[in-house]
């Protein structure tokens, strides 16, 4: 049997089958690999953009409890912050006693991120309410001060001359984290 | 044999089949090159979004740090503020319940209070009333418990009374 085929298709059929090989080498070894990087990296990007997610949600939530926290310690904060002030502080404590004197500031060690000073305090009273009231007092004061033991409580006619240290906390230099 | 006097056509490689196959693939490279470009293009912006999403995730994690400090800090200010404020009213509780201990028949002179003791100075009209009316209170409050009596002119006594608590003891109850 003879098979009758023209130059013309034949060259026509090598033509096609070249174009075709390019074709589907080009698919196979380019564009397929591609693609698969293409899913592979946005499926990346997809896992990515979770964790951020993840990471904005408890962002928001430690941002939350932070102001919260902020908020609600406001004064003491704000206390800490403060510079004592043994002028402002006889002034404002000055109703509670018939004299108050303030002397030697002292600065104490440091207590972790806290920098501690004692403060001698002399004074005159009336009645030991009187010193009550001051002790309720000093935790709504400006700075945060702790009445120090040892306290003497003297009779002198008909006042008590009271001695007493208080200590105040103030943060250290090195550390201010709190605004 | 026939010869014909037509001239011959010019033959060319470019038949209107191999035209339209060149058209087809044409086409088709040109579908497969946008394809192409667009897959690069696209790796490139998913390389550039991640890389900008990983830098925005370091810097909340910088950002958290931050922040999980200062709670941190605020705690420990706020534990330190309590623990100040709560020593200031024991403090007021244990002066007022000193005083309040003290019966009207004695008067006091001076009072020490002392970290871990008390010393008063008074003055008391005999042994009895102190004995039973300050001594005793005194004692069981305190784990060691000292008065000394000196006799006044007229005829009361002045006292020192010290009065101790022993740590050792504290701990062990």
């Amino acid at each position: 049997m003879k098979i009758d085929i023209s130059r013309q298709t034949l060259f026509l059929v090598l033509l096609l089958s070249l174009l075709l090989g390019v074709v589907l080498l080009f698919s196979f070894w380019v564009l397929i690999p591609e693609g698969k990087e293409y899913r592979e990296r946005k499926l990346e990007l997809r896992k990515e953009y979770t964790e951020l997610q993840r990471y904005q949600n408890f962002y928001d939530e430690t941002y939350a409890v932070l102001k919260e926290l902020q908020s609600e310690n406001k004064n003491i904060i704000e206390a800490f912050d403060n510079k004592f002030d043994a002028e402002r502080f006889r002034k404002q404590h000055a109703p509670y006693f018939n004299s108050l004197s303030i002397s030697q500031v002292a600065q104490l060690p440091q207590e972790e991120e806290f920098a501690v000073y004692e403060v001698n305090t002399t004074s005159h009273i009336n009645s030991p309410t009187n010193f009550y009231e001051f002790l309720d007092s000093i935790n709504k004061t400006d700075w945060i001060i702790g009445v120090n033991f040892p306290i003497n409580f003297q009779r002198e006619g008909e006042m008590i001359r009271s001695s007493f240290t208080m200590k105040v906390y103030t943060i250290a230099k090195d550390f201010n984290l709190s605004e | 044999m026939k010869f014909s006097y037509i001239a011959p056509r010019k033959k060319s490689a470019l038949t209107p089949e191999v035209q339209l196959l060149f058209a087809f693939f044409s086409v088709t490279f040109f579908m497969l090159f946008m394809t192409y470009a667009f897959l690069l293009f696209k790796d490139y912006r998913f390389s550039e979004e991640k890389a900008s999403v990983i830098a925005q995730r370091e810097n909340l994690e910088v950002a958290l740090e931050d922040m999980k400090k200062r709670i941190v800090f605020i705690q420990k200010e706020q534990v330190l503020a309590e623990k100040v404020f709560t020593g200031n009213v024991v403090l007021k509780d244990s002066i007022a319940n000193l005083f309040d201990l003290v019966p009207q028949r004695i008067t006091l002179s001076q009072a020490q209070i002392l970290q871990n003791g008390l010393i008063l100075y008074g003055i008391t009209p005999n042994r009895d009333v102190y004995n039973f009316m300050l001594h005793a209170p005194l004692k069981s409050i305190f784990h060691r418990s000292y008065s000394s009596f000196y006799p006044e002119e007229n005829g009361w006594l002045r006292f020192v009374s010290t009065n101790y608590i022993d740590e050792e003891k504290l701990n062990e109850n």
